[in-house]
């Protein structure tokens, strides 16, 4: 009897599995952006369920060191998730270490509406011959300033490099946090890793309406044209002589840059659209201004600057790759970039609702003002990271120990950057 | 008396409890270091496909040829030999006041002083070395501006970051290093100590020729492991310079990630695998030199 009663429940459960395996389906995806990213996707979860009942969305954060490695080796053994999602020039790697993601572009054709995308987002999306992701969430900086330390020192929200020097200079020495100690700087910088370091050059030359930062599409050094080296010598300077970050900052990356933000110590600094939602409400609780970065020539428009792009990517052997391309165009649609907007802080739609947005999120969600987007070398020369960092190299050599003529440096620099150019493209 | 290698079933007993353990360092310990290998004889694009392709001994001639690299592996010799010799130094003479009469009381203040350090996680006390030498609100320069003395450079110069870090694993280490000299000291026969005392010998006569060649099992153990833990050195690298300023602090290990960041696996690879190289070397050196000392 007993015997019989436990071969039923056996069967029952066994037919429960079977048939919830027939009618529910779930998608995994793998991201790096958090709790952020993760309560994104259940919100893109819930709205996917309207439209297409008895699917779930399952997303697994990793650090972002840990989804390149599992990301790769997954897709190389055949056990891929059903879409994977990061930034562009992650997805590049993952795309050359496997060969085994989908060609995208038949798939955006699909998608009616996408007038919003712009040409910079597309040409970003594309590596090679193939479409790798479809461009989901821009990524956008601009400068910021602390409001009360302006106020206290009288001054206005800079327009200029010089309105930045004076103000570095009153916000180091005026005792603008009222501690009466002189513990202050004028501006939180990083200088660490290759990517710190260009990345802060990339953010004032971008800003100030230049298009490259090392190398441009033709394979041509830009570093030492006027323009550029005029850039470069000053933000050079605001570590070294001008003294403007904190001495300690040539061994600052991102997690120390938002130490000094955070704590009070840098009253000028970066901000992603991404920080403002925490810097509202948190750490700085609000008392900054955000805007474009500053202009070093008036014949050129200075801009806030689009650092990147993150989409979403689907693995040729995605276990459900029909279903995972259907979501992967769902999250282009208004819901999903809304719930985008409203959890991450960042989305490519311009038609979203903004009203319960904060003055500094609408900043970066209805852009008022010029946008200079990065020029993406990596999508076009394989061998950009040893180029940058060789280039970063000899600019830490320097920030250690300041030449006596930064023009002649930024010459010698950018010659040893162009004979390293020609060994690599040749050995690539 | 019977043993278990005695008898074949004794035997087979033997190697039945050893299985799942060679089992485990087989394939966590060895077969890692195998494909790390085997990925640095291949070109870094392919490096992760199911089918790399083949390079030789390119990536090694590559990084052999990179200035970047001899200068890193200088500096983690560098580090090593004076990590070694402090490590070791300090561990000693701490024993060895833990061990004297010198401390009548306060004994087990002073071993959970050294040893707490030890089972600190690393990265929370990096990070609060890293304040500590901090040039603008580090506690380390208030204290020197107090008493009128000049700043001290800490992570922010070429000249002082090395023996910056240095300060903080000494923090770290010591106390483990300690315990293994206790242990050793523990096990002294303190009859012979009395014997020279009685004989007239000094302090130092005392300590040179009858403690000091009673700690050579310690000092073997002890300098061996700090030669392998001090040419890996990683986290307080990673936690308070990340190789700077200016490489100064860029060890192998650190070089080595660095260029797994960029996508450099077979670079990577390879410097990893001239590392586990000098380590194996230097180890198996120094292990047949201070067994020969011990023959003679």
């Amino acid at each position: 009897m007993i015997v019989k009663k436990i071969a039923n429940g056996l069967v029952a459960m066994g037919a429960a599995l079977l048939v919830g395996s027939v009618s529910a389906q779930e998608l995994v995806v793998w991201h790096d952006l958090g709790e952020n990213g993760i309560t994104w996707f259940q919100k893109m979860s819930a709205e996917f369920a309207k439209v297409r009942p008895g699917v779930t969305v399952k997303s697994i954060s990793y650090p972002t060191d840990q989804w390149f490695g599992r990301a790769i080796s997954a897709i190389n053994t055949d056990t891929a998730p059903d879409l994977i999602y990061n930034n562009y020039e992650r997805v590049i790697r993952v795309a050359d270490q496997t060969g085994k993601l989908m060609d995208l572009k038949p798939v955006l054709a699909q998608v009616g509406d996408k007038a919003f995308l712009s040409e910079d987002d597309l040409r970003v999306a594309v590596h090679g011959p193939k479409m790798i992701i479809l461009p989901i969430q821009r990524v956008q900086m601009g400068f910021g300033v602390r409001k009360s330390w302006l106020e206290k020192v009288g001054e206005k929200f800079p327009a200029t490099w010089a309105d930045v020097q004076r103000i570095a200079v009153k916000f180091r020495d005026n005792d603008p946090d009222g501690s009466g100690k002189k513990n202050t700087f004028g501006l939180a910088l990083e200088a660490a890793k290759p990517r710190d370091l260009v990345h802060i050059i990339d953010l004032f030359m971008f800003g100030s309406g230049l298009r490259h930062t090392i190398i441009d599409p033709q394979g041509k050094i830009v570093v030492d044209e006027p323009a550029h080296a005029k850039v470069l010598e000053e933000v050079l300077k605001a570590f070294t002589e001008y003294r403007y970050v904190a001495p300690d900052t040539i061994n600052h990356s991102f997690s120390e840059m938002y130490q000094v933000i955070e704590g009070g110590r840098a009253g000028m600094f970066r901000v992603g659209d991404w920080n403002v939602k925490k810097w509202d409400t948190q750490a700085i609780k609000g008392d900054f201004l955000v805007g474009p970065w500053p202009s070093f020539d008036p014949a050129r428009k200075n801009a806030v600057v689009i650092g990147g792009m993150r989409g979403v990517a689907v693995p040729e052997n995605s276990p459900n790759k029909a279903l995972a391309i259907e979501f992967a165009k769902f999250m282009l649609s208004k819901p999903a970039q809304q719930a985008s907007l409203d959890t991450v802080g960042s989305a490519v739609r311009s038609d979203l609702d903004v009203s319960a947005l904060s003055e500094r999120q609408k900043f970066f969600a209805v852009p008022s003002g010029p946008l200079n987007a990065y020029d993406f070398p990596e999508a076009t020369h394989a061998f950009y990271p040893e180029l940058e960092a060789a280039y970063h190299r000899k600019l830490l050599g320097a920030l250690s120990k300041p030449p006596a003529n930064w023009r002649v440096f930024i010459s010698e620099t950018a010659n040893e950057m162009r004979d390293l150019t020609a060994k690599l493209a040749a050995k690539k | 008396m019977t043993t278990y290698k005695s008898t074949p079933s004794g035997q087979g007993i033997f190697y039945l409890f050893v299985l799942p353990f060679a089992v485990l360092t087989a394939v966590f310990g060895v077969w890692p270091i195998i494909l790390s290998i085997g990925v640095s004889f291949t070109a870094s694009s392919t490096a992760l496909k199911p089918n790399p392709t083949f390079v030789g001994m390119a990536n090694y001639l590559a990084i052999l040829a990179d200035p970047v690299f001899l200068a890193s592996l200088r500096g983690t010799l560098i580090y090593t030999a004076l990590a070694v010799i402090s490590t070791i130094g300090l561990s000693l003479v701490y024993a060895l006041f833990l061990n004297s009469a010198l401390i009548s009381r306060g004994r087990a203040l002073f071993k959970l002083a050294i040893f707490l350090p030890v089972v600190t996680p690393d990265i929370a006390g990096y990070v609060v070395w890293r304040w500590l030498y901090d040039q603008s609100f580090g506690a380390l320069n208030e204290i020197l501006r107090a008493v009128g003395l000049p700043a001290f450079g800490g992570l922010a110069f070429e000249s002082t970051a090395m023996i910056s870090i240095l300060v903080a694993e000494l923090w770290h280490h010591v106390g483990f290093y300690v315990v293994i000299f206790l242990a050793n000291l523990a096990l002294c026969d303190k009859g012979t100590a009395e014997a020279a005392e009685i004989d007239g010998a000094n302090a130092w006569q005392k300590f040179w020729h009858v403690t000091l060649p009673e700690l050579k099992p310690a000092l073997m153990v002890n300098s061996v492991y700090a030669l392998i833990q001090y040419l890996k050195t990683f986290t307080v690298v990673a936690v308070m310079t990340k190789g700077g300023p200016n490489d100064s602090t860029n060890f192998i290990s650190y070089y080595a990630y660095q260029l797994f960041d960029q996508g450099r696996y077979g670079e990577a690879t390879a410097m990893a695998t001239i590392l586990f190289a000098i380590v194996i070397i230097l180890a198996l050196g120094m292990m047949r030199v201070q067994e020969r000392g011990a023959k003679t």
